[in-house]
Formats: C-alpha cells, sequence, structure tokens
C-alpha cells in the first residue's frame, strides 16, 4: 500500500502490508524509503538508551507490529549511525543481566533528529494533500 | 583523521558487531524459550525473523570499508599471490618489463637533465645571454665597446657581465711536473651573479677587476680534488705562467666540475681592448625580478640602434638578442638526438609491453576455468577486468622497480660513453627525484597499456563454455597475431633506425680525410703570451725547439702549426681579394687560417694541387704567401688562376684585441681538402701561410715517427724541459686518437641505438617464438587430425613456419611506414645516408626475417613431432 520513493537494493527490511497475512510474500513487502529506519532508531534513542535487540523489539512493539523489520537490518543501520557519531556505544549490563552493547544519542544525532523529523513531516504533508481525495 | 582512526579500529569494530549480532540472537532464543518453545524451534525462529546473518555482518562492516580501494588491494594480494606461484612467468615478464623500463628511464634522465631541468642556479629564469647580430644570425661575440654600452644604456639588469669566448690557458706549476689548466676569464661579478656556491673562500671583489689587482684565482672544486685537497689552500699562492696568483676560493661542488675550465682568473680590459670592432665576449645577465625576456629584447633593441647611430662604422646593421641561457648552446642536433633517443628507448618499451601482453593473454587463457568460477559466483565483468588489470599493474610495478635498478646502472654506463662536454655542464644526469616520477608515471602507463587486452579478454569469458573445458581461441589468436606484428612493425622501425646510425658511423670512419694519420703524435705547447713577445723571438724558439727534435732517434719529422688537420685551425680570419670591389669590415667573408712550418704539407701527406706548398725561402721579411684549399678557390676564386690573386686581411698580433693594419698574401699554391671542421665538413675554405712570416707564442706540433709514435713523448718532453723548464706537453695525443676522438658521439649515438635495437630485436624474438609455441599447443588436435590425414612432418613443420614469417613480414611491411618517418628526420643528423636506405633497408629485415624463422623453428618442430593417436586421444 505505500512504498515511499526509491528502493535500495541491500536494505534488506520492509514495510508490511497494513493487515498482515500468513501468504505475503516477498514480492509484496515494500521497502522502507533511505533513511527511514535510522530515523526510527533515533527517535527511540531520544526517549531512553537501548541496547540493539531491545531497540528492535521496541520499534516493532510501538509500529504495533506494523512495520515487520528484519531484526538484522538494524545492525548495519546501527553502524552508519556509529560512523556518522550520531549515537555512542557502550558496552553494559542488560536488564535481564546480560552483557550487552547500549546505544545512546550524541548531541549531533540528537540535531540530526530533529532535522530528518521535520523535513519528514513536510514531506508527508505533501504526499497528503496530493493523496486526499476531492480536492483539485 | 577520523577516517584513519577508524581504519585502524576495524578490526575491533568488526568483532563487536559479530559480537552484538550473537547477542541478540542469544536473548532472542531465550525469550522464546521461556514462552515455552522448545529450544529448536525458537533457535530456527529466531534466526528466521534476524535474516541472513552473514549479509547483516557484511552490509554492517562494509559502512566502514572504503570499498574500490580494498577491493584493489585485494586485487594486488591476489596478484601477488599470483605471481608468486608462477616464478618462470612472473621472472620473464618483469625482466622483459625491467628492460623497458630501465633503459627509458635512464635516456630519460639524459634527456631530462639536459633540456627539462631548471638550471641549477637561483631564480635560472632570470640568466640570460646577450648575443650580437648581424643581419638576424647569431654572432658568437660581442665586443668590449658594445659590452660596456649595453651595460651603461640598459635597465632591465640586475647585472650584466662579460667572459671572452677563448678562455686563457696557464701552466700551472705543481710539485711534481707542470701542469696545463684551462681558465675561464671573467668579470668579478660574474659568478656572483650566477649564483655559483662557494666551498671554500669568496668570489672576486669588484677592486680584483682593475688593473695591478688581478693576480687572484678560484680553483673549482675539481682543480682542488686534484691539487690535493687543501683545506688551508685560500690565501695561498700559485705559481701560473711563471707569475704568483693568490688563492680566493673554491666553488663547491656543481657545474663547473662539468666544464672545460679548471679555474677562473679575473677579465681585467685593457684600454685598448675597449673598442667595438674586436668581437670576442660572451655577455651574460641576470635580468632584473619581475623583467620579462620580451621587455629586455625592447630594451636592447632601442640601446643597439643608439650604438649602430654612434658608431656606424663597427655596428651599422647590428642588432641584439637576449635569450634564456637555459639550452642557449646547446646545438639544435644534440636536442633532436636525445629525443630520437628517447623515442627509440620508447620503442623498445612498447615492444617490451607487447611481449607481455602475449605472455598474459597466453596465461588468462590458462586461467579461463578460474575466472568463469569467479564470474559463476557472481563477480561483475567490471571487477574481473579491474582485478586482471590490477594484476598487471603489480607486475608493470615490479617491472619498474627491478627498472630502476637497472637505470641507475645504465646512467653510468651511459655517462662513461658520453664524450666529454656534449652536454650542457649544468645537466647533471642522474636517477633524480624527477625521474623516479617519470619511471612510476611509465610503468603505471605500461601496465594499463599490457594489462587492458588480457584483462578485457578474461572478463568476456563466458562462464557455460569455459567450465565445459571449450578453449574458445579464435579472437584471442587473432589478438596475439596482432600483437606479433606491431612487435615485428616497431622492431623493424628501431632497427632501421639503428642501421642508419651504423651506417652513417662507416661512412664518417671511413671518409677521406686529405691526410695521413698513421705515425703522427700531436701535443699542444702552450708558451704563454709573456715569454715570447717578439716575432723573432718566437721563431728562434722554435727553430731551435724543430731542430732539437728533429735530431732525435726515431724523428722522421717536426713541425709547427696553429692548428691541426681534423682539429682545425684554431683560427679564422676574415678577407677579400685583392682588387676586387671593397666589402664593408662585418660582411668580409672567412676562413679558416693557420700558420705552418714547410715540411707539414708533407708530414702530413696533404696533396699539393697546384702551385707549390711552402718552402724554407718563404720566410720572414719576404714576400708574404699563402696557399688556400679547393673550397677556397672553387667559393672565391672560380673563373681566375689561382696562383695570380692575392688575399688581403688584418694582420694579428697576439694578445692585441683591437683592428690591425693590412698585409696582402700572394697565392703560392692549392692543396686538397682536409676535414678540418669535424669529420662532415668538406665545405669550409682555409688558407695557410708560413709560420716563419707570421708566428704566434702557443701553438700546436706534430711529430712524424719512424717507429710507434707514443714512446716518443718522453724524449720530446724532455727536449721540451730544456728549453724551457716550466712548460708541459699538453693534449699529447696521436694523430689516429684525434680522428678516433672526433668519432666518439657518433659512437656513442650508434652503440646505444644499436643496443637498444639489438634488445628489440631479441625481444620481437622472443614474443613470436611465444605466440607460435602457444598457437602448436592450441592446435595440437587440428595438427594430428592433418598428420593422421596423411600429411608430412615437413609439410606441417613448413606450415608453421610460414605462419611465422608471415606475421614477421605483415609487420615489416608496416614497420616501413615508420621507418620512412624516423628516416627522414635521422637523415639531418647522420652522415651521407638517405632516407631510405635501401642497402640498410634489406639487411633490417633479412636479419627480422631470419629471426622470425628461427624462434618459429621450436615450435615448429615440436609440431611435427606431434604424435597423431596421443592428439586425437586428448579430445
Amino acid at each position: 500500500m505505500l512504498r515511499l520513493f526509491w528502493s535500495r537494493p541491500s536494505a534488506n527490511y520492509a514495510i508490511a502490508e497494513s493487515e498482515p497475512s500468513e501468504l505475503m510474500s516477498k514480492d509484496e513487502q515494500r521497502d522502507l524509503f533511505p533513511g527511514a529506519l535510522e530515523m526510527m532508531i533515533l527517535r527511540t534513542l531520544k526517549r531512553q538508551p537501548l541496547h540493539g535487540y531491545a531497540l528492535v523489539q521496541h520499534i516493532k512493539r510501538t509500529s504495533n507490529d506494523l512495520l515487520q523489520i528484519e531484526e538484522g537490518s538494524l545492525y548495519p543501520a546501527l553502524q552508519r549511525l556509529l560512523k556518522e557519531e550520531l549515537v555512542k556505544a557502550e558496552w553494559g549490563i542488560s536488564a535481564t543481566n546480560r552483557r550487552v552493547r547500549i546505544y545512546k544519542l550524541t548531541p549531533a544525532g540528537t540535531k540530526h533528529l530533529e532535522h530528518e523529523v521535520s523535513r519528514f513531516e513536510r514531506m508527508l504533508e505533501g504526499i497528503t494533500r496530493v493523496l486526499a481525495p476531492g480536492e483539485s | 583523521m577520523k577516517w584513519l582512526r577508524q581504519i585502524f579500529s576495524r578490526r575491533r569494530i568488526y568483532g563487536e558487531l559479530s559480537d552484538e549480532i550473537r547477542q541478540h540472537l542469544d536473548e532472542k532464543i531465550e525469550e522464546l524459550v521461556a514462552g515455552g518453545m522448545s529450544r529448536r524451534d525458537a533457535q530456527a525462529a529466531a534466526r528466521r525473523e534476524f535474516g541472513n546473518v552473514m549479509l547483516t555482518e557484511r552490509d554492517g562492516r562494509a559502512v566502514w570499508r572504503w570499498s574500490w580501494i580494498e577491493d584493489f588491494l585485494s586485487d594486488v594480494r591476489y596478484g601477488l599471490r599470483g605471481l608468486r606461484k608462477n616464478p618462470a612467468f612472473t621472472a620473464i615478464a618483469v625482466l622483459t618489463l625491467a628492460l623497458g623500463i630501465g633503459a627509458t628511464t635512464a635516456i630519460y634522465s639524459v634527456t631530462y637533465a639536459t633540456l627539462l631541468a631548471p638550471l641549477p642556479y637561483p631564480h635560472p629564469d632570470q640568466l640570460v645571454m646577450v648575443w650580437p647580430q648581424f643581419h638576424g644570425r647569431r654572432v658568437w661575440g660581442a665586443s668590449a665597446g658594445d659590452f660596456l654600452d649595453w651595460k651603461r644604456q640598459s635597465t632591465v639588469f640586475e647585472d650584466l657581465n662579460a667572459t671572452p669566448s677563448q678562455g686563457a690557458t696557464f701552466n700551472l706549476a705543481t710539485a711534481g711536473h707542470p701542469e696545463h689548466v684551462r681558465a675561464q676569464v671573467a668579470l668579478p661579478d660574474h659568478y656572483q651573479m650566477m649564483g655559483v656556491p662557494f666551498l671554500l673562500g669568496r668570489n672576486f671583489l669588484a677592486e680584483e677587476g682593475t688593473a695591478g689587482k688581478e693576480h687572484v684565482v678560484i680553483l673549482t672544486y675539481k682543480l682542488w680534488k686534484r691539487l690535493g685537497a687543501n683545506s688551508a689552500i685560500v690565501g695561498q699562492q700559485l705559481r701560473m705562467n711563471g707569475e704568483l696568483y693568490t688563492v680566493v676560493g673554491v666553488t663547491a661542488p656543481g657545474p663547473l666540475d662539468r666544464i672545460q675550465f679548471d679555474l677562473i682568473v679575473p677579465l681585467v680590459f685593457k684600454p685598448d681592448q675597449i673598442n667595438h670592432a674586436y668581437r670576442w665576449l660572451f655577455v651574460m645577465g641576470r635580468l632584473k625580478p619581475g623583467v620579462t625576456l620580451a621587455e629586455a629584447q625592447a630594451e636592447m633593441s632601442v640601446v643597439a640602434r643608439r650604438i649602430a647611430q654612434d658608431h656606424p662604422d663597427t655596428n651599422k646593421n647590428w642588432e641584439v638578442s637576449v635569450e634564456r641561457l637555459q639550452n642557449d648552446f646547446l646545438p639544435s642536433d644534440t636536442k633532436v638526438s636525445l629525443w630520437l633517443l628517447l623515442g627509440a628507448v620508447g620503442f623498445v618499451l612498447c615492444i617490451a609491453c607487447v611481449n607481455v601482453a602475449n605472455l598474459l593473454l597466453a596465461r588468462s587463457s590458462v586461467r579461463q576455468r578460474e575466472v568463469a568460477v569467479r564470474v559463476s559466483l557472481g563477480a561483475s565483468r567490471q571487477r574481473i577486468f579491474s582485478q586482471f588489470l590490477t594484476e598487471s599493474l603489480v607486475l608493470a610495478v615490479a617491472g619498474g622497480a627491478v627498472g630502476v635498478g637497472l637505470a641507475g646502472a645504465l646512467v653510468k654506463v651511459v655517462v662513461a660513453l658520453l664524450p666529454e662536454f656534449t652536454l650542457p655542464s649544468e645537466a647533471n644526469v642522474r636517477i633524480s627525484l624527477a625521474v623516479l616520477l617519470f619511471t612510476v608515471v611509465v610503468s603505471v602507463a605500461a601496465g594499463v597499456l599490457f594489462g587492458c587486452a588480457p584483462a578485457w579478454q578474461a572478463s568476456g569469458v563466458d562462464p557455460n563454455r569455459a567450465l565445459k573445458g571449450d578453449r574458445a581461441g579464435g579472437g584471442r589468436r587473432r589478438l596475439r597475431q596482432a600483437l606479433v606484428v606491431m612487435e615485428f612493425g616497431l622492431a623493424l622501425t628501431l632497427l632501421c633506425g639503428a642501421g642508419m646510425a651504423l651506417r652513417s658511423f662507416w661512412n664518417l670512419a671511413h671518409v677521406d680525410l686529405g691526410v695521413r694519420t698513421d705515425h703522427i703524435l700531436t701535443f699542444t705547447l702552450p708558451v704563454p703570451e709573456e715569454r715570447l713577445k717578439q716575432p723573432e723571438q718566437m721563431i728562434a724558439f722554435y727553430r731551435e725547439l724543430v731542430a732539437k727534435m728533429r735530431a732525435l732517434p726515431g724523428v722522421a719529422a717536426a713541425n709547427v702549426a696553429t692548428g691541426l688537420p681534423v682539429e682545425g685551425p684554431h683560427r679564422g680570419k676574415q678577407f677579400w681579394i685583392a682588387g676586387t670591389p671593397h666589402v664593408e669590415r662585418d660582411a668580409r667573408p672567412n676562413a679558416g687560417f693557420q700558420a705552418v712550418t714547410p715540411g707539414y704539407f708533407e708530414a702530413f701527406g696533404i696533396e699539393t694541387v697546384k702551385g707549390r706548398a711552402f718552402t724554407e725561402e718563404d720566410r720572414a721579411g719576404g714576400v708574404r704567401v699563402a696557399v688556400v684549399n679547393e673550397n677556397f678557390v672553387r667559393r672565391y676564386l672560380p673563373n681566375v688562376d689561382p696562383l695570380t690573386q692575392r688575399i688581403v686581411t688584418e694582420n694579428e698580433v697576439p694578445g692585441v684585441q683591437a683592428e690591425q693594419p693590412l698585409v696582402e698574401w700572394q697565392i703560392v699554391g692549392v692543396f686538397r681538402n682536409v676535414r678540418s671542421y669535424g669529420l662532415r665538413d668538406d665545405k669550409v675554405p682555409e688558407m695557410d701561410v708560413p709560420f716563419w712570416q707570421s708566428p704566434w707564442p702557443g701553438v700546436e706540433m706534430a711529430v712524424r715517427a719512424a717507429g710507434d709514435p707514443a714512446l716518443l713523448t718522453k724524449s720530446i718532453q724532455e727536449v721540451v724541459s730544456s728549453m724551457e723548464s716550466d712548460l708541459p706537453l699538453a693534449n699529447v695525443k696521436t694523430m689516429d686518437q684525434i680522428v678516433d676522438d672526433r668519432l666518439a658521439g657518433d659512437r656513442f649515438y650508434t652503440v646505444l641505438n644499436g643496443g637498444f635495437a639489438g634488445l628489440a630485436l631479441v625481444l620481437a624474438a622472443v614474443g613470436i617464438y611465444g605466440v607460435m609455441a602457444f598457437a602448436v599447443a592450441q592446435r595440437r588436435h587440428e595438427i594430428g587430425l592433418r598428420l593422421a590425414l596423411g600429411a608430412g612432418r615437413n609439410q606441417v613443420m613448413r606450415m608453421v613456419l610460414r605462419e611465422g614469417a608471415l606475421l614477421a613480414l605483415l609487420g615489416m611491411g608496416f614497420g616501413l611506414i615508420g621507418a620512412c618517418l624516423v628516416g627522414r628526420v635521422l637523415k639531418n643528423l647522420l652522415y651521407e645516408v638517405a632516407a631510405i636506405d635501401l642497402g640498410v633497408f634489406a639487411g633490417v629485415a633479412l636479419t627480422l626475417l631470419i629471426a622470425a624463422v628461427a624462434a618459429s623453428y621450436v615450435p615448429a618442430w615440436r609440431a611435427a613431432r606431434v604424435d597423431p593417436i596421443v592428439a586425437l586421444r586428448y579430445e
């Protein structure tokens, strides 16, 4: 239903149909637009620092499982953010007493997030207007 | 430097990524197990939800990579491994390339040092030569009057200095025997202006350019070393021509050690030297910062016109040309020769590249399977191409590295072979940084050149066919044949050039010099002007010397002259024929001029074609007589009996640089032309006069020996010493040596060209061998079939040989075009060769054809020995 902009061949994450079905094939999955996953990661980390597993669970949960993200796809995205120094990572102990790597937003990350969110909102507004029935 | 830190911490980053992913999966599994799933199912589910772990890790790592650089580096590693595994292939390819690159580097180092490198002086662009011009042609000397006016009236120069075009010579008293040294005579500021650094002491002071204070000397580094490298020499006195000179400085090692003179003394203008008539100075200047050559030229043209108005009798129609110092003295022939040599080695390099390309093509067809496997596993055509190209580059760089080593050795050989003073003194031939940079560029270019075709071939492999073992070969073989054709084309061009150089050298070595050169010892007797001032003194001195020498055992004849055959008369003289219309002084013709004793013509076997040679009757006080050569008669006395004519010249007095009274010489004989201005020249008019009528203090002597002339040196030195204790013999050479020295430049050029052509021949032969051997190996099946169907072994052999010869002939056809082009350029540099010398061409073509057939012989023989049964079973 939603196909936002171009697809990136190496991106192995996808947005699911609004009504997930058992029979959904790979072809029916839709690509996220580039940067979407990163934006969601940054937004999530803004609330609280998390480790990878918790992060992906949180994103899945809050999206009501509408976004069916391949869990692994989180990690290349995290590496990109690390490289850009938008997040930083430290080894620590999780609530379940595991040794995990906890990601935290950097000031640059906060700024980047604000910028991206406002861009996304403008974009969404534009798309919504075009898609709105009846007008013009 | 963030990226640098990241590169070095990458191993840790990758490790953390793997750890993290493992932790992720563990946590998921634990959670699913806690939710009641069996561990097995939980593991499968966790993996399913996670996606492809390997791909995820790869993508995660890829974030940190510089992909093309790292692909390149891994290709380099792969290439190096491949080369190590094939030592024979590697050795041949690297050696071939090293020969090409090494030769190119060595010759480039000469070209660079001579033509391209900036002069080794501060702000070299400001240094200019200022030349007088007469009717648009450079005249090799300005008068002192001109120079002083230029200096006074111009504003564009920071400084302007003069040196006599002919340096001075001194007899330097040393601990052992007296040494004959050459000196540059220069105004005090000259070397200061050039920016020549000093090792010890100082430059001349301004006051040392005035009469009475000029007995000071600067030693060049080379003379200082030769005199024992005494670090306390400054302030000490040297005995030169019997007078004492104080050493004020020693120049630092550099250009002055590659120049003809050994020391420098100050130039002091004597009052009678300051005139506009006598032109004897080289003038060098340094432009003020910011002044362009054009501005300087414009101003000097104005100055020249003003001088012409002030001194119409000497300077009418004289102009001035301001030229950059760099390469201003280098004959254009030398420049062209250098570029041609570079072109020749460039050809050798091309042939080497073609050979390596051929080797790589052969190797890549063996590697078809490997490529097919990689293509099947998903490698793109571009990746394969760049991998093969990278391997070629690795090979090229290895070849370049070995080549630089080779070039280092070759440069030493070239410098040793190069006749002295051929290159400008500033040219310091060595493997400099700029030369190394050139080598790197050439190596990479070579790698791309020979790597592209094989890489293209390799990347076009069809995995389907290759994996089935079908060795496709049509296009590939044609490409390899085309390369061999090219190679033979290049080789023919090179060999033709070398053949022409050899032919020219042979012509020169066998040229009729017009003199006998055997059994003659020659030497210079540098008697200082101060020692023999009056003509009577000179005559008396030399009469006695000649008499004493003739009395020596083993001496058949001894003669005195102011020049020598082949070496040339050291002077030229302006003249006109008495009774012809008056010609303005500057426009008078010039002829070689030398004074000789009566036995000179006989001793050298110079034929008198008309009239007579000199006799003892032609002495001072008698009628002034002269003999001229055939060129003189042909050019100036075409329709008259030369023996009725008189020549008018200015008289010449040693040490006087000013206009002199006129004297007339009655022509009494015509002698056969002698090659006196180099072996090539047969056009220069010459007039000789009796030494006893026109004596000179410093002379050349020629002694004809009954036996080995070189053995006479010692007894002659004793005779000279008995008359003049600190007078050295200088330039002691047999006449044969003089001729040999004259050939040095051509020998150098011929040897280098011949060497490169020989290399090209060998490389071309190796190339054709490789192609034919490979073709035979590939066609075993076909050959087996032919043999099985009844073809004779000789027939098969002929087939292979014919193919080899055909390729060579085709290449030579193309080479003919190159040979024509090169021949047209070479013709002007060489002696009496045509642009296309049929003899040379036929010889070269035959040599190449024989090489091709000989190189094809082994493969042909192998083809003939194919066992049909084995060959057919192989399929």
